[in-house]
């Protein structure tokens, strides 16, 4: 696993648990053209923030997936 | 037991109700009875002081001499008009005598309201009840006055005690004052009813208070419970709607994490996300 992936599953856990790697794989695999999770790039980041907003808007509350989108996007700069 | 003693807000309610009543009894009883003290101190000084200035003018040289029967002499007379002129002017004063020691007891001398109705004295009547109040034998010595109020027929009374002295300054009598106390009385009940009803609105609005916080409490712990009530049953497109800032807003954070993770597990997710696309 990328040391970016990794970066994005720690912060993901917070949020959606032990389950955030299967969401994660998830997210990658069947909205950015079957990229593998852990090897995630930085020029993945805009997308999977987008689909993270998206997708975990559904299963929490709304302002947390955004919170947790803007995290993920933010790691782009680090 | 019925359901409402288990539950969590009678319980709370309860407790800080019974917080409130413990609290404000003791802050009763102690204001209660320092007031008393301050008011009965009050009126105790008050007592002796004007026994005292009594006890002063009366001559005391002329007082030992009076005998029974002398109740026509200009001594006695004088005596009874200076008794007289302190108990008008001070309307508090319900009695003001003057006694002497005898074998069997105190006795009385000179009492203001002799010769005004059928129950006053005479010089030497005995009054041998008198024993039984420390604070009157202690006024034949020094001034003094009972640490507690007389409630009988005629109301409710302090006395306080002052010696007379003759020339040489041995002690031949005292002065005895029975003021009326109903006032420190009456003030006394309103203070008391003071403290009743502002400890009964204190329990009132710390019961409200408290209930109104605690529903709050309850209402999300509801929340949660039927949420997890849900998803063990398996209903899983439920989302929960807490938001707070304390230990319980913490909780439904673990919970909705919780179930996010269980639903992506069991994907659930996947139906959603199939929606979306």
């Amino acid at each position: 696993m990328t040391e970016l992936a990794q970066k994005v599953l720690e912060t993901t856990t917070p949020y959606l648990g032990p389950a955030s790697k299967i969401f994660l794989d998830r997210q990658t695999k069947r909205h950015m053209n079957g990229v593998v999770f852990d090897y995630l790039e930085k020029n993945h980041l805009s997308d999977l923030s987008r689909w993270v907003l998206i997708s975990a808007g559904l299963l929490i509350d709304k302002n947390k997936a955004k919170e947790l989108a803007e995290k993920i996007s933010t790691l782009q700069a680090a | 037991m019925p359901k409402i003693f288990h539950s969590l807000q009678t319980k709370l309610t309860l407790s800080f109700v019974l917080l409130i009543v413990v609290i404000s009894g003791m802050v009763f009883f102690y204001t209660f009875r320092a007031t008393k003290k301050a008011l009965k101190d009050q009126l105790r000084n008050e007592l002796m002081s004007t026994a005292a200035a009594v006890s002063a003018v009366i001559d005391g040289n002329a007082h030992a001499r009076l005998a029974p029967g002398d109740e026509g002499r200009p001594e006695f007379r004088k005596i009874l008009e200076q008794l007289r002129a302190v108990q008008g002017n001070n309307p508090d004063i319900k009695y003001i005598y003057t006694m002497r020691r005898t074998q069997q007891g105190p006795e009385f001398v000179v009492d203001a309201d002799y010769g005004t109705g059928e129950d006053t004295v005479k010089i030497g009547q005995l009054y041998q009840e008198g024993l039984q109040f420390p604070q009157l034998l202690e006024g034949f010595d020094k001034t003094s006055a009972d640490y507690e109020m007389t409630t009988d027929q005629w109301g409710v009374v302090l006395s306080g005690y002052s010696p007379i002295r003759d020339s040489l300054g041995h002690p031949v009598g005292l002065v005895g004052i029975d003021m009326d106390s109903k006032d420190v009385v009456a003030r006394l009940r309103v203070i008391q009813n003071s403290i009743y009803y502002l400890i009964g609105i204190a329990i009132i609005l710390a019961g409200i208070i408290i209930m109104m916080f605690s529903q709050t409490i309850i209402r999300d712990i509801k929340k949660l419970n039927q949420t997890a009530n849900q998803i063990s049953m398996g209903t899983m497109n439920i989302k929960l709607d807490v938001k707070r800032n304390d230990e319980i807003g913490e909780l439904a954070d673990s919970f909705s994490r919780m179930e996010a993770s269980l639903k992506i597990m069991m994907g659930q997710d996947e139906n959603h996300n199939e929606r979306v696309n």
